[in-house]
């Protein structure tokens, strides 16, 4: 599924029922034209800007990196971690491409628990 | 399993079942007016920045090193709220300075089946305070320890621990079948909502939290009982809290400014909020009742008034329940 469609298809699932998720009201809420947002959903237009892909994210109840990855972007944040270590961030992207989601998750940092 | 993204804890526990776990922040707030009279409840500023321990173990008092945890900046008598989101109903146990924040107990890992000791989410969907009778809290206050203000050194008389103690135990699998897997559609609920003292004894430069002005917000019974808590998936976290100050000598990074006063913020317009829920309230703890608040021990001790003290007028109160919960405020 595209970007556009994706939008689309969450947007309407939510206007079933909460009739505040129209173009309309949505456009208004993230500050964008009913219009531009209407085209956005119908990939008549590129993707919006992180901050506007941010503010759908919220308002959908979407994860905003996996919008990000839909339209080909990267979150500003993460960008910058990349360009300071850019071919060790790399290695280890290429690196765990295929591993399995419970060896990527053994990677992401837990929160110690210690003696108290 | 505890994350920290982006300044909010996720505790997850794939092992009981996919969509289980919760996310807690910690939302910086106005400390309301300390005078007696009762407040609504105040906004949300934004969460706290929060750091791992062990990121900058090298610049920390060993105690923290041992217990680790994360670590966030508070101002002396800055105040600070706890929003819960997700969806999965978990268990959460929450001390300050390892004195219960619910009923006022010592510390202990497991749920108490006798006298409730944790919120229940998602139908708490945040805690500002001490529970300290029927329908109010004590907003938590930040202070530091050892001069006799933090609810720990009220209650066990000593300035041993301060910061906030959390343990988050998700429903059994089984439980959240019944409950919430039957054929019939549930739409899961998801309140991405908005709505912290004795002797002088420590060295080290943390904070705890103390009990400050007075609260309207419910503590809600647990509707479905101990047992329907997995106490052998537990994850818990130890949230130090370090003066503003040595946060920035340790991470280089400077605190967020301070937090408007009540009263700069009320005449601002801007507004508080009130929530309400069908559930049932949990009785105020005797315990915390009965602790003096940083105010009235400023007074006791005979110390200079707090700032930004004086009584409010909340005007526009806007009115939050289950299907609204947003609680943020602009400044």
């Amino acid at each position: 599924m595209t970007f556009g469609q994706f939008i689309r298809d969450r947007r309407e699932r939510l206007r079933e029922t909460d009739r505040r998720f129209s173009v309309r009201q949505v456009a208004q809420r993230i500050c964008v034209e009913p219009a531009y947002l209407s085209k956005i959903e119908r990939e008549e237009v590129a993707p919006p800007s992180e901050e506007k892909i941010r503010a759908l994210a919220q308002e959908l109840g979407e994860d905003v990196d996996v919008l990000l990855a839909m339209a080909g972007k990267v979150s500003s944040d993460l960008l910058a971690i990349i360009r300071k270590r850019p071919t060790l961030f790399a290695d280890l992207i290429r690196q765990l491409k295929s591993s399995p989601d419970h060896a990527i998750l053994r990677v992401v940092r837990k929160v110690r628990d210690g003696d108290w | 399993m505890i994350e920290l993204n982006n300044d909010v804890l996720s505790f997850r526990f794939p092992e009981v079942h996919a969509k289980a776990g919760c996310r807690i922040d910690f939302q910086r707030t106005l400390r309301i007016p300390d005078d007696n009279r009762d407040y609504p409840l105040p906004p949300g500023l934004g969460c706290f920045p929060v750091a791992h321990v062990d990121d900058h173990a090298e610049k920390l008092p060993a105690a923290w090193h041992r217990r680790g945890g994360v670590f966030l900046p508070m101002y002396q008598a800055e105040a600070l709220w706890l929003h819960f989101s997700g969806g999965y109903p978990c268990a959460i146990k929450i001390a300050a300075g390892k004195i219960n924040a619910v009923s006022g107990a010592a510390w202990t890992n497991d749920l108490s089946a006798d006298q409730q000791d944790y919120v229940v989410t998602p139908e708490q969907p945040w805690l500002d305070g001490f529970n300290v009778s029927k329908g109010y809290i004590r907003q938590f206050v930040a202070m530091p320890l050892g001069e006799g203000y933090t609810a720990e050194e009220q209650i066990a008389g000593e300035a041993e621990h301060g910061g906030l103690q959390i343990i988050v135990y998700p429903m059994k699998r089984e439980v959240y079948a019944e409950h919430f897997e039957k054929p019939i559609v549930h739409e899961e609920l998801n309140y991405l909502a908005q709505p912290a003292y004795c002797r002088r004894a420590t060295a080290e430069p943390d904070m705890g939290l103390a009990p400050g002005g007075l609260m309207r917000q419910e503590i809600y019974e647990d509707e479905y009982g101990t047992d329907a808590w997995d106490q052998e998936q537990g994850a818990r976290c130890f949230v130090h809290m370090a003066n503003s100050a040595m946060y920035q000598a340790i991470t280089g990074r400077r605190p967020p400014h301070k937090p408007p006063t009540a009263m700069d913020y009320t005449r601002a317009g801007l507004p508080w909020f009130d929530y309400y829920s069908d559930g049932k309230a949990l009785p105020g703890a005797g315990l915390l009742g009965k602790l003096t608040s940083v105010a009235a021990k400023i007074i006791e001790k005979g110390s200079l008034p707090l700032d930004g003290n004086d009584p409010v007028e909340p005007g526009a109160i806007k009115q939050l329940g289950k299907a609204h919960s947003v609680r943020d405020g602009e400044f």
